[in-house]
């Protein structure tokens, strides 16, 4: 039985590697499959002692089955603090606490749309297991991946659908891969290229530093494109009883606290009081 | 033999004594998912306030050492909503619950008490006197004795449920604001609130909360709560519910052995969400493995 319901349960790591400069890959074996939708989250745990208190939320990268009905999960972070200082530096054969699948994912049912998926550093973990939903079904999108540096960009076999021609674009700010700038320069005169019908029929997906994630709100809102935002915020539970971690939205009239583990992480830009 | 788990808390029985604490469990419906929540001696759900609140702007929580601050400034949905939406889940569930209230004024306490009155289903009310994260009221009457007991006595008035009082630990002599709690009419007494603190950026030079000060909870602040319900099981004859970074059966323990007769669990249903009934299993271990018959054979049994 897999499950899409929340669960608390004990995983048991496979593999906790570090790529490039900053990002670790993190594999853990957990008893039952865990189907989730792109942009859900999970709180991982499992350093000793009450410091750092609590789990921290990471994007699930990839989820399936794995032999005798048990299931696998990834996750790719980066390094931010001791919470994921200490989260590198465990060991296959740990154990982890994981509750997951949480939150609400990126939705990706309209048909016909063209899709841009935004990336903008660590992002990319977000966004690359909507790439794979949309690539299964054979979605028309494009992928910008954004970072400073080179080594900072993922390892290209972790991209979905990667040897595809003209559908992943590289962003540095230094110039050392693809387009020299930031994405969100790149996103503008490609915004600004678009013909109104496409415009109108763009879905942009994205994941990133809230800068990045406001500057392209801002483009998207100018020429009428939908964009769906993952955002990222502290958490103590991220399941929706702690209010810890809201951010303001705009609904009609008012301005509204929601929760990113519950309502969100992905919402639609235009409604997020930047 | 299997021990009896059972405690009164006055008029009220509860099954075991192992509680959530108000605002760390959501309205209770939220752990479902986890484990069957009528397990529980009762869940106490969100602070409750006359009127939807909308709460303090981002910048609600910051980790510390073994502990966090939070200053969520008490977002809930109403008591309307809840005594429509949530209350018959809660009992369709099989919970006992009982409800925290919050009001900017007395009468707003009064108020929100004399709703929730007329439901059958609930167990008992919470009175709220120690939010640190609210501008009015909260903290402002649990401060001192007088207030306290000014509180007390007006919500005692407005409804006949088995009724707790919520203290601070921000104030000089706790045991003296617990026995007017007492004096005013209280069924019980729960303790310790979230300890008033502060955290800062010294790169960017801002507060990391957008309160600036919050309340401290988790590990950090047991030995703190531990020594105020023991001064306070010393002081006062209604039955004291302790509450503070009880993240373990041992730790519930620990505030049983001191006189408290009940415990709440909150900062750790953030990092496991089935905390309270790990707790609850462990404490039925503890008393299987000493061969107590009850909580009673254990309960403020501390040599001194």
């Amino acid at each position: 039985m897999s499950h899409s319901r929340m669960q608390f349960v004990a995983g048991k790591i496979v593999r906790n590697e570090g790529h490039g400069e900053i990002f670790y890959r993190l594999e853990a074996a957990v008893p039952e499959p865990v189907e989730y939708e792109p942009g859900q989250f999970a709180m991982v745990s499992g350093w000793p002692g009450n410091d750092p208190l609590l789990p921290r939320p990471l994007a699930i990268f990839r989820a399936g089955a794995a032999p005798k009905g048990k299931g696998t999960v990834e996750f790719v972070y980066k390094v931010v603090g001791r919470g994921t200082a200490l989260l590198s530096g465990m060991h296959p054969g740990e154990s982890l606490s994981l509750t997951l699948p949480l939150g609400r994912g990126f939705d990706l049912a309209k048909d016909g749309q063209l899709y841009w998926l935004v990336g903008g550093g660590v992002g990319f973990a977000t966004v690359f297991p909507a790439a794979a939903a949309l690539g299964r079904r054979r979605a028309e999108y494009e992928m910008f991946l954004g970072s400073r540096t080179r080594e900072q960009l993922p390892p290209k076999e972790w991209t979905p659908g990667g040897s595809s021609p003209g559908r992943v674009h590289l962003c540095t700010e230094d110039g050392t891969a693809g387009y020299f700038g930031q994405v969100t320069d790149t996103i503008r005169e490609r915004m600004a290229a678009l013909s109104d019908a496409d415009a109108t029929r763009l879905t942009i997906l994205a994941c990133g530093p809230r800068e990045m994630l406001k500057e392209i709100a801002l483009a998207a809102s100018v020429r009428g494109a939908e964009m769906q935002a993952a955002l990222e915020n502290h958490m103590a539970c991220g399941f929706g009883v702690c209010w810890g971690c809201v951010v303001a939205l705009r609904e009609g009239e008012q301005i509204a606290y929601r929760r990113v583990c519950k309502e969100g992480p992905v919402f639609d830009a235009r409604e997020v009081v930047w | 033999m299997k021990p009896d788990l059972s405690v009164s808390l006055g008029r009220l029985r509860l099954k075991n004594p192992v509680m959530s604490a108000s605002g760390t469990f959501g309205y209770g419906l939220e752990f479902s998912p986890f484990y069957d929540i009528s397990r529980l001696g009762a869940v106490v759900v969100k602070g409750l306030s006359l009127a939807p609140t909308p709460g303090n702007p981002p910048g609600r929580i910051v980790e510390t050492a073994s502990g966090m601050l939070n200053a969520i400034g008490l977002q809930n949905i109403g008591v309307e909503r809840f005594i429509e939406e949530v209350a018959p889940r809660l009992s369709d569930a099989g919970a006992t619950f009982a409800a925290n209230i919050y009001g900017r004024t007395v009468e707003e306490y009064e108020s929100v008490a004399v709703r929730l009155s007329e439901l059958s289903s609930l167990a008992a009310i919470e009175v709220n006197a120690s939010c640190p994260n609210v501008k009015e009221g909260g903290m402002a009457f649990g401060a001192t004795p007088e207030g306290i007991s000014h509180l007390t006595g007006r919500v005692r008035k407005a409804t006949g449920k088995s009724l707790w009082v919520k203290l601070s630990p921000n104030v000089a002599d706790i045991a003296s604001v617990a026995a007017a709690a007492e004096g005013a009419g209280a069924d019980a007494v729960s303790l310790i609130n979230t300890i008033v603190g502060m955290a800062v950026d010294h790169r960017t030079r801002r507060p990391k909360l957008s309160n600036v000060t919050g309340g401290l909870s988790g590990p950090a602040i047991k030995p703190v709560a531990l020594r105020m319900v023991w001064e306070v099981c010393r002081r006062v004859k209604i039955p004291v519910i302790g509450i503070g970074g009880i993240q373990t059966a041992a730790d519930a323990l620990e505030f049983l052995l001191v006189g408290a007769s009940a415990v709440q669990v909150g900062t750790a249903n953030f990092r496991n969400p089935r905390a309270c009934v790990e707790i609850l299993e462990g404490v039925e271990t503890f008393l299987r493995e000493e061969r107590l018959a009850g909580i009673s054979e254990y309960r403020g049994k501390l040599h001194l």
